[in-house]
């Protein structure tokens, strides 16, 4: 036996993956082996899940093979799809974040569904018309499909029983307008942080959507659903929108102060030390698995009308990939998004099945029997609006965002937050809308 | 006076060690406590206490296999590493070549980029190069290394040169200088840079996070955010704390056991 020496060590090191690479090349003439990216928002448990489908997928039919490939937080999903699509080296699939896809479109990396719908004797509206319609203007694009829905979600009202019957509240009629929903948290609110009448997740992300939603609960559109170069963040409907915020806050306390993530309020949630709590329906089944306490959903209250933004992610086709590769992507999209495997994850994660037919299997309808709380998530869809995309649209989404976050930590008012914000979004816009909306006509 | 400056300095060295500690006494504690428990903050709970969040976030990842990828690449990066800067950097010391300042210079121009902006062109490189989604390209772009490279030119600057004039006398080659007169003098840069090398690559998260995407080849810390980062529901904190025990914990047994001579190569080296 040799002696193991630095050398060999570190010749054994370089060999082992170019071994694997071999072997992973000589398979290959046989099926066509593709990569899926995929995020998963919650626990290993879902990645785990995740991994299972796709080796049932896999084992299932004999033309494919993918490697699932667990990509982080929907952000960095995101990075890591860019740069492997600028390296010449796309995945086959991407589970992405809806409010991307846009942006994949303007860049122009990203392929639209259209041309393999139609190969198979379909039309693409005739195609989505299977999806829910509130799904539409995120995966639809200057009139083609670049998105297929996957895993959806909006926001909801979770509340604890026995924080409401203590207030005094009926556990049977939560709020349903922003007045009801101000008295019941004020209700609720014990002093110096026993209990507050409501949480929500103001990091990142969440406090645009949650943002958003009550905007468009308040009578607003935010942002232009057609054209990625316009938001609306000094309109009314969103100042008071921040004005109900600004109340609950600074004057009426009955959220605590400071920005609170997603953890805060669901550890918050459980202790019983908030009574109210925002979150996605794509956290019920966490909430289900972890809250020992009963608990209840509810629509988000209304003030001109109900409105629920969505959010989740889609499958997209990254640019770069052979017909070969389309063609076996297509075929794991199309058994990821069926109702049987759609209602199934539904039926794991808690976020909603994007496809309608999901919901007439009889695997579904005993599931909604079983937990009333994801027939409201369900219901709700009633009235999804739109997820917030727009041309860059992280930065865009940021600039509402910061004072919204500063709102929450008693730094602005309302009034100055959406002039700021408004300000501050026409500028990251302006590159975009000068190209488009105001390029020039001469 | 000199009692008073020597307690303030405790206190301040006392309290700077309360707040690294805190922070890692509470993961060891939340790491035991099975659940969600309401009180999930506290760094004194009553219990109970168990080892499941742990059985459970092994249970959840392949952690040998990305402990084995991750000894490799680190292991791989800091062999390599050690070649190339203690070369350069003995160049950059005693050899006198035309432009070797204005080298040095541009060479040392490399700590001010921040690694995200190389991720594409690091990428295509690695596509050209087949090394795409293999350990081996993780590990290339840290085969040089700016900072090492500045190490060894101070250490090796640092050194008399009575040392090499009198094995030149003998007749040793400058590969034999370097070897047998140069390294084992300038131990204590070498192990002060093989820590920071350890724990950056150790550490780092967004580039094997680009350069790698079969499981095979995945490295913990991508590993570990598979059930860490939770963006939309909460997180279950004990198995996220057990999960960074596991990964952390390779790293704090090495320390912990060559702690006396790390600490001295910082002293030496002049890194603190």
């Amino acid at each position: 036996m040799d002696r193991i020496t630095r050398r060999s060590a570190l010749g054994a090191a370089i060999a082992i993956p170019a071994a694997a690479a071999l072997a992973g090349v000589a398979k290959a003439a046989e099926r066509t082996e593709i990569e899926m990216f995929f995020p998963v928002p919650v626990q290993g448990m879902l990645a785990n899940k995740m991994k299972e489908l796709i080796d049932r997928f896999n084992g299932a039919q004999a033309g494919v093979t993918v490697t699932p490939v667990y990509t982080g937080s929907y952000d960095d999903t995101n990075l890591k799809t860019r740069a492997a699509i600028k390296a010449g080296k796309p995945p086959g699939a991407v589970i992405m974040s809806a409010n991307f896809v846009r942006e994949y479109v303007i860049n122009g990396d990203v392929d639209p569904f259209d041309p393999i719908i139609e190969k198979e004797g379909k039309t693409p509206a005739a195609y989505f018309d299977a999806f829910w319609p509130a799904l539409k203007p995120n995966a639809v694009i200057d009139g083609k499909i670049y998105g297929i829905p996957f895993q959806n979600s909006t926001p909801l009202l979770y509340y604890g029983v026995d924080a409401f019957r203590d207030a005094g509240l009926d556990p049977d009629k939560p709020p349903a307008t922003w007045i009801e929903w101000v008295a019941a948290a004020k209700a609720l609110t014990k002093p110096s942080g026993q209990r507050w009448g409501l949480m929500f997740p103001g990091t990142y992300d969440y406090c645009g959507w949650i943002t958003s939603g009550l905007v468009m609960a308040n009578g607003g559109q935010y942002f232009n659903h057609d054209y990625g170069g316009e938001v609306f963040y000094d309109a009314p409907s969103a100042l008071g929108a921040l004005r109900l915020l600004d109340i609950m806050v600074n004057q009426a306390k009955v959220i605590p102060p400071g920005v609170s993530d997603a953890n805060g309020c669901t550890s918050a949630f459980f202790a019983g030390r908030t009574g109210m709590m925002i979150l996605s329906t794509g956290s019920l089944s966490f909430v289900r698995g972890n809250m020992k306490k009963p608990y209840r959903v509810a629509f988000l209250p209304k003030s001109m009308r109900n409105a629920a933004p969505i959010g989740g992610a889609s499958l997209i086709l990254p640019k770069g990939n052979t017909p070969e590769r389309q063609a076996a992507a297509w075929t794991l999209i199309n058994w990821l998004t069926s109702p049987e495997i759609a209602g199934e994850w539904s039926r794991f994660t808690g976020y909603f099945a994007p496809r309608k037919a999901a919901y007439d299997l009889p695997e579904m309808k005993k599931y909604l029997d079983q937990y009333p709380d994801a027939k409201v998530a369900l219901d709700q869809l009633r009235y999804a609006v739109p997820w917030f995309d727009t041309y860059n649209t992280v930065a865009v989404r940021k600039a509402m965002e910061d004072q919204v976050q500063a709102l929450l930590s008693g730094k602005v008012k309302p009034e100055d937050a959406i002039v700021a914000a408004q300000k501050n979004a026409n500028e990251l816009l302006r590159p975009y809308v000068e190209q488009t909306a105001l390029k020039p006509l001469v | 006076m000199r009692a008073d400056g020597r307690l303030l300095s405790l206190l301040a060295v006392s309290a700077a060690a309360l707040l690294w500690a805190v922070p890692f006494a509470w993961m060891a504690v939340a790491s035991l406590r099975p659940g969600i428990p309401a009180d999930i903050a506290s760094l004194t709970p009553a219990g109970p206490f168990g080892l499941g969040n742990f059985v459970e976030a092994w249970k959840s990842g392949s952690f040998p296999l990305w402990y084995l990828n991750t000894l490799i690449m680190c292991g791989g990066i800091l062999l390599v590493q050690l070649v190339t800067i203690s070369m350069a950097g003995y160049a950059f010391a005693r050899l006198r070549f035309p432009g070797r300042d204005l080298l040095f210079s541009a060479f040392l121009l490399q700590l001010l980029l921040i690694p995200p902006l190389l991720i594409v062109p690091n990428l295509a490189t690695l596509v050209s190069l087949h090394l795409y989604d293999t350990l081996l390209g993780i590990m290339a772009p840290y085969f040089a290394s700016a900072f090492g490279v500045f190490l060894m030119r101070q250490t090796f600057r640092a050194i008399p040169r009575d040392y090499e004039e009198a094995a030149m006398l003998d007749g040793a080659s400058i590969a034999a200088l370097i070897r047998h007169v140069l390294l084992p003098l300038a131990r204590p840069g070498l192990v002060a840079f093989a820590i920071v090398s350890l724990t950056a690559h150790w550490n780092e998260f967004l580039w094997p996070l680009m350069a790698v995407s079969s499981p095979k080849n995945q490295v913990l810390t991508v590993g570990l955010a598979s059930f860490a980062s939770g963006a939309e529901a909460g997180s279950a904190w004990g198995i996220v704390a057990a999960g960074t025990f596991l990964v952390a914990a390779p790293l704090l047994i090495l320390f912990l056991i060559f702690q006396r001579r790390f600490v001295s190569s910082f002293v030496l080296s002049g890194i603190k």
